[in-house]
């Protein structure tokens, strides 16, 4: 049963409702998954897949075949590391080379792990780990080497971390702390998917020479869930923020909590949203390498989430008080234009990016920077779609030209007045000649005027010597018969 | 393309005509900070205002409309480099905007191809491809120049002549080469016309408005940004230089080429000027801004047009401001960066920063000066 309180929401949101209904009727995946020639232990995985994920096996599950299963295990054995990882209950003697050794294990047969503490979410998936082993073993070597090389790299990022971790209390220190540490939790995932879609045929091999790119693929979406959960991972005594950044706006870390620092919280807020949007436009140029339309959704929902997330939390102060999300009626939004073509993509960021700078303030101290950031998006959204199309090769009017033009406009001017003139003149001396004629002729033009006087004045007016009509008509008659 | 001066060898003797004006006496402290050794001369209408107190510059008052008398003084300097920065302010007459942008400019090129003059930079402005029918969204180089009885601005038909006649002069004779720096809403310290109108708007109280909607990006170029690129161009045309007669492939060209230059960051048009008004102290929250649109601001404009044409004023604000601000006008400068190896090197927020403070002090400094006189 819907909540009353989502009912009052969608009845004044009706386009989010329309949304809905639009992405659960008319979604079809590009790819479905065949449970029927799925072996059990896969089944299990997807099983587990589903438990553990919430935002991404759906995205998974409709991959291209050749993809499916690989993405599926590389998921799972990073969310089994991320597990270790995050579990305090752990030990750091017994932690660290496990983390550092992860690799190996994915050749251990029936390898399990039963020592994560009660609390963690995502033990069953350690307990039962053998079932990731057993379907590894079965996917191409290619793919196999690169999840393991993935899995190597993290580790030890991870275990560097941790190490760090426990020696210092701000453990994320400078910007630069913070996206390590993004990069070996998110970064190293961007370059691991990147190397399976190559490996595939399905993403342009372009994309491994522009490392950046996939870099920033997931720096994006981790710093958005880093900068969204403050409050959760506060919670939990957990700090992601890097101190470099807080400790401009607040004294204490702790101090972005309390109401009386709100405005201080939104800059920080602000600040932390500014880092990751500086790299929205790289997340679009590395959409447009890929080349399979799964691959494009399972690239591009999750970044189309992302910078609405952002623009939901920007200058939002309940991001102190609970964890802030979109709405699910946006949510679908998302997913129906993000599911379509890399235009439709840019098109939901350039929306966001202006939303954004509309909720953006000056008091802000990263007022300008944030417009900045929004400009470039919009600006490399034209640089592959371009609105406007340059006119080019149209004809100069040079000085000289504008010149002559002028020159000639007035040529003509003067022409049409000497051409009247001359009109006026030729008629005007026509009309002569041909009043002298008949002035020679004999024409009696007293007796017109007068006749004209006559008709305009009244005859009262014309006097006694005047002829009367009678009289004209005979003056007139002899004349007009003769000519 | 790095710069620093012990990279870059030294342009020789350069000539900057405008060196007193507020982009020219940018390009000069910056060329005199790169190459303390170089020597530079200052040709402007007046050169009282904007002094270097380098001893390697030197200053020559002097009319450009006038050939002979710069023909003799280019036989005496022999400047192996011009940069061609000066013009009148775009609001001058027509025949002034002709005479110097166009007589002046063409009476220079032939001096300069006289006199041996090497390479010869020449300051155009964006404004050469505005249009008044249409927006400019990421616009490059090939869009067209719009001059004559298309364009309304008579100053930038002027200056498209300009430009037109330094481009064609590149290469004649074989050993001159030219090219043209067109920026795009320069401001800074010493700028007449952008930031001191900014400001003297919030200091009448009249932020307190935004016409339309603010979802249209605009380019604004600090102006040590743009006199950088001028240098850049100049150090280009010097190697292409070396290498004559070879000419370089058409895609790494900079003589007889156009260069758009802005700061690379455009911005949400209002966002510029309430920048520069936190800099100004302005503590107006953004909740209180009146938004009033596009349409209501056209109308408001031609009225306000009208009673002041009727009176004899201008106006503080008219329909083409309106039309401003509401349009969208950014640049690709992309060809800048490629073949000049041009990127800004101060970025927007510290521009304003510095242009802003400068006018603060400019104000306290008249105000010191009105106090001091009452005291007399």
């Amino acid at each position: 049963m819907p909540k009353l309180s989502s009912i009052f929401y969608y009845g004044v949101h009706p386009s989010e409702l329309r949304s809905i209904i639009q992405w659960k009727v008319w979604h079809n995946p590009v790819h479905e998954r065949d449970e029927s020639k799925e072996c059990e232990t896969l089944k299990q995985c997807f099983f587990y897949l589903d438990m553990t994920s919430r935002s991404f096996a759906a995205v998974i599950k409709e991959l291209h075949p050749e993809l499916l299963v690989p993405v599926c295990l590389f998921y799972l054995v990073l969310r089994a590391l991320d597990t270790i990882e995050d579990d305090m209950t752990i030990p750091l003697e017994k932690k660290e080379p496990l983390l550092r050794e992860f690799d190996t294990v994915l050749e251990k047969d029936g390898w399990t792990f039963t020592e994560n503490g009660p609390n963690e979410k995502d033990r069953e998936l350690c307990v039962h780990f053998d079932v990731v082993i057993e379907e590894f073993k079965k996917i191409k070597p290619a793919y196999k080497a690169i999840i393991k090389d993935i899995t190597k790299k993290m580790g030890n990022g991870m275990a560097d971390y941790v190490n760090n971790a426990e020696h210092n209390i701000h453990s994320v220190n400078t910007i630069k702390d913070y996206e390590l540490y993004c990069h070996y939790v998110a970064g190293l995932v961007g370059e691991g998917c990147t190397r399976l879609f190559v490996e595939a045929g399905l993403a342009n091999p372009a994309l491994l020479q522009k490392p950046e790119l996939m870099e920033s693929m997931g720096q994006f979406l981790q710093q958005v869930n880093i900068m969204r959960d403050i409050k959760e991972d506060f919670d939990d005594k957990r700090r992601f923020y890097p101190k470099e950044i807080w400790s401009k706006h607040v004294d204490k870390f702790e101090d972005l909590f309390k109401p009386e620092n709100q405005q201080a919280a939104l800059n920080c807020t602000s600040e932390m949203i500014l880092i990751s949007l500086q790299r929205a436009d790289e997340c679009l140029y590395y959409l447009a390498g890929i080349k399979e339309q799964s691959v494009f959704n399972f690239c591009a929902i999750p970044q189309a989430m992302a910078i609405a997330t952002m623009e939901e939390c920007f200058r939002n102060p309940n991001v102190y008080k609970t964890n802030v999300k979109i709405s699910k009626g946006q949510a679908c939004q998302l997913m129906v234009d993000s599911t379509q073509n890399l235009q439709m993509v840019c098109d939901t960021f350039r929306k966001y990016a202006r939303k954004i700078s509309k909720k953006n303030n000056p008091k802000d101290p990263n007022f300008l920077n944030i417009s900045i950031a929004c400009g470039k998006i919009e600006q490399f959204i034209e640089s592959i779609f371009p609105t406007q199309k340059s006119k080019g090769g149209a004809k100069l009017i040079s000085a000289e030209q504008e010149a002559k033009e002028k020159a000639e406009a007035g040529e003509a001017r003067q022409d049409t007045i000497y051409m009247g003139l001359a009109v006026f003149l030729t008629l005007f001396v026509i009309t002569g000649f041909m009043v002298t004629i008949a002035w020679f002729a004999g024409a009696r033009f007293d007796i017109a005027f007068g006749q004209i006087r006559n008709t305009l004045f009244g005859s009262g007016f014309a006097g006694n010597d005047l002829p009367t009509n009678e009289n004209l008509k005979n003056a007139l008659t002899p004349e007009h018969g003769e000519l | 393309m790095a710069l620093s001066s012990s990279q870059v060898p030294s342009p020789g003797h350069v000539l900057v005509t405008g060196g007193c004006g507020f982009l020219g006496h940018h390009i000069v402290d910056l060329l005199l900070e790169r190459h303390p050794q170089t020597r530079v001369s200052v040709l402007d209408l007046r050169t009282t205002s904007n002094r270097s107190s380098n001893p390697n510059v030197s200053y020559y008052d002097g009319d450009l409309t006038d050939k002979d008398a710069t023909k003799a003084l280019f036989q005496k300097l022999k400047p192996e480099v011009v940069i061609h920065t000066a013009s009148p302010h775009h609001t001058a007459k027509n025949e002034i905007l002709f005479k110097v942008n166009v007589d002046g400019t063409k009476a220079l090129l032939e001096v300069s191809q006289e006199t041996g003059v090497k390479a010869f930079v020449h300051t155009s402005s964006a404004s050469v491809i505005h249009n008044p029918e249409e927006e400019l969204v990421n616009a490059d180089e090939t869009y067209p120049l719009i001059a004559g009885k298309e364009q309304p601005e008579y100053y930038t038909s002027t200056k498209v002549w300009a430009e037109s006649a330094v481009l064609a002069a590149n290469r004649t004779p074989a050993s001159f080469l030219t090219c043209a720096i067109r920026p795009a809403g320069i401001f800074g310290e010493g700028d007449v016309q952008l930031l001191p109108k900014m400001l003297s708007a919030y200091f009448k109280g009249q932020h307190k408005f935004q016409i339309g909607e603010n979802q249209n990006l605009f380019d604004f170029t600090y102006v040590k940004n743009v006199a950088h690129a001028h240098l850049l161009a100049v150090v280009a045309l010097l190697t292409t230089h070396k290498k004559l007669p070879s000419i370089p492939l058409d895609t790494e060209r900079v003589d007889g080429e156009a260069f758009l230059v802005t700061n690379g960051q455009p911005v949400y048009f209002w966002d510029f000027p309430r920048q520069a008004w936190k800099e100004a102290g302005n503590t107006l929250p953004i909740e209180s801004v009146w938004h009033l649109s596009f349409g209501t601001m056209m109308v408001v404009g031609s009225l306000l047009e009208l009673a002041c044409w009727l009176l004899g004023k201008t106006p503080n604000l008219n329909r083409q401001q309106v039309q401003y601000s509401c349009w969208t006008r950014y640049y690709n400068i992309d060809k800048a960066k490629r073949r000049l190896g041009y990127k800004p090197i101060v970025p927007l927020e510290e521009g304003i920063k510095r242009g802003v403070r400068y006018i603060l002090e400019q104000r306290e400094k008249e105000a010191n000066g009105v106090a001091a006189k009452k005291n007399l």
